[in-house]
C-alpha cells in the first residue's frame, strides 16, 4: 500500500507539471508589466474569466493590420473593483464581441500579454476602464 | 478481619459514592451569554460605521517611501532586494497560495473593500476578495488566551475609548508578512503585537492607526495609518470572492458536468495560459 501511496504522489506530481499548475495563485504585484508602455490591440473576445483576484480576458487580435492576429491574454484586478472602479460587469463581453484593449504590455515583449487599461466594445462604443484608484472618496454612485 | 467491620466499610464507602455522584456540579463557565434586549439597544449609541469601506490605495502607495517601516538590518537587506527585484519586472509573491494577507497587512495593502457588523460584545470585519477575509474582535471584556494558538489575523480585543475602537491584537501566525505592498513584506517571524485606533476621521472616513511591534525584523514599533472611504452604493455591495478561482476556468468536462480546470500561472503570480475549451 505505500507504494501505492507513492506511485499515486509521483503521478500526482507529474500531473502537476504537466498542467502548469503552481503553487503561486495570489494577490500579486503587476510590476511585470511595462507601465511606460501603451499598446494597442483590436480583435474578437475569445473568454472573459470572471474570478478573484484577478479578471482576465483573452483576444484573439493584433496591433495593426500587418500583424497576423493571435490570442492575448489581459489580466486585471478583481471582479468587486472592476464593477466599482470600471463599470464592468460578468457580462460586460461575451466571445465574439469585435473589441479594442488597450494595455500595457508584459516586459517581455515576446509573449502576448498585457495588463488592461481600457477596453472599447466597438458595436456599441461602450468604454470599461480597469484602475482601482479611481475610486477614492466616499459616497460614489 | 471481622463480617461486622467489612460490612461497615462497604456501607461507608458507598455512602460516599453516592454523596459523590448527588454533589452539585460546578457550573461551566458561560464566556457567551445571550444577549439581552439592552444589549442590542445599546450598539445604537455606537458611532455608525455602516456600509462598505474600501481603502485609499494611492496613500498606501505613498508611505512606501513616506512612512517605512523600521526593519532591521537583516530585515532591510531583503526588502531593498524585493525593491530591486520589483522595479526589474520580477515581483516577490508576498501573498501566496491563496492564503490570506493577514493581520495586519489586510488592513496595510488589501486593494479590496470590507464592511464592519456589530453585534454584542463583539465586532466583525469582513473583507472581500479572499473567501477568508475575516477579523473577530470581542468587545466582552475577556483577555487574550492564557495559551497561544496563532492563527492568520490572531486574537483580537477590543474596547471602545469614547469613539474610537481599541484593538489589541496577538497570536499571528510568524509566517505572516508584515507588508507594505503586494511585492515588499517579510514574514514577521513571532512576537509580533498590533494595536489599533479606529476612528471615523470624518463622516465618511475611517482612519486606522496601528501601532505594529514586531521585534523579530523591527528595531522599534511602527506607527502608520489607513483610510477607507464609506460607501453605499448597491455596487458597492461586497461579492463573494474565492481566491483560488483564480487558478481555474470554468469548462464542461467529457461527461457534460461543470467543472474547475487549472490554468498556468507564472512564478510572479499573473495568468499566462487558459486551457482551450
Amino acid at each position: 500500500m505505500p507504494q501505492l501511496v507513492k506511485s499515486i504522489g509521483a503521478l500526482a506530481a507529474v500531473a502537476v507539471l504537466a498542467v502548469g499548475i503552481s503553487q503561486v495563485s495570489a494577490h500579486h504585484s503587476a510590476a511585470m508589466f511595462d507601465f511606460s508602455k501603451s499598446e494597442t490591440i483590436k480583435g474578437s473576445v475569445m473568454e472573459l474569466r470572471w474570478v478573484n483576484p484577478h479578471v482576465t480576458v483573452t483576444i484573439n487580435g493584433s496591433r495593426n493590420e500587418e500583424e497576423a492576429p493571435a490570442e492575448w491574454l489581459m489580466e486585471m484586478t478583481s471582479p468587486g473593483n472592476l464593477v466599482r472602479a470600471g463599470g464592468w460587469r460578468r457580462d460586460a463581453v461575451k466571445p465574439g464581441d469585435k473589441v479594442e484593449v488597450v494595455f500595457s504590455p508584459l516586459r517581455e515583449p515576446d509573449k502576448k500579454m498585457g495588463l488592461l487599461k481600457q477596453l472599447t466594445v466597438l458595436a456599441t462604443g461602450e468604454v470599461f476602464t480597469a484602475n482601482i484608484r479611481d475610486q477614492e472618496k466616499p459616497g460614489l454612485e | 478481619m471481622s463480617g461486622t467491620f467489612v460490612t461497615g466499610l462497604l456501607a461507608s464507602l458507598l455512602a460516599v459514592s453516592v454523596a459523590s455522584a448527588q454533589a452539585p456540579k460546578k457550573p461551566p463557565t458561560v464566556i457567551n451569554p445571550p444577549p439581552t434586549a439592552q444589549d442590542w439597544t445599546d450598539l445604537g449609541k455606537l458611532p455608525d460605521w455602516s456600509g462598505v469601506w474600501n481603502p485609499k490605495i494611492s496613500d498606501q502607495d505613498a508611505q512606501v517611501k513616506t512612512n517605512p517601516p523600521p526593519w532591521n538590518d537583516a530585515a532591510a537587506k531583503k526588502i531593498q532586494f524585493m525593491f530591486a527585484e520589483e522595479k526589474a519586472g520580477r515581483p516577490r509573491l508576498i501573498f501566496s497560495n491563496c492564503l490570506p494577507e493577514a493581520h495586519p497587512s489586510w488592513m496595510l495593502v488589501t486593494h479590496n473593500a470590507m464592511e464592519i457588523l456589530f453585534t454584542p460584545g463583539r465586532i466583525t470585519m469582513l473583507g472581500e476578495s479572499d473567501g477568508n477575509r475575516i477579523r473577530r474582535i470581542y468587545t466582552d471584556g475577556r483577555g487574550h488566551p492564557e495559551v497561544s494558538d496563532p492563527t492568520f489575523h490572531g486574537h483580537s480585543i477590543g474596547h471602545w475609548e469614547g469613539d474610537t475602537l481599541v484593538v489589541d491584537t496577538v497570536d499571528i501566525v510568524p509566517q505572516a508578512p508584515l507588508a507594505v505592498s503586494e511585492a515588499a513584506g517579510l514574514p514577521n517571524n513571532g512576537d509580533m503585537h498590533v494595536i489599533e485606533r479606529i476612528h471615523l476621521a470624518d463622516k465618511d472616513i475611517l482612519q486606522d492607526d496601528l501601532e505594529i511591534i514586531a521585534p523579530k525584523i523591527l528595531t522599534k514599533p511602527w506607527k502608520t495609518s489607513r483610510i477607507f472611504f464609506r460607501q453605499r452604493a448597491r455596487k458597492f455591495d461586497i461579492v463573494e470572492g474565492v481566491c483560488a478561482t483564480g487558478d481555474l476556468a470554468e469548462r464542461v468536462d467529457a461527461n457534460g458536468d461543470n467543472v474547475f480546470v487549472p490554468v498556468q500561472k507564472s512564478e510572479w503570480g499573473h495568468t499566462v495560459a487558459v486551457p482551450a475549451k
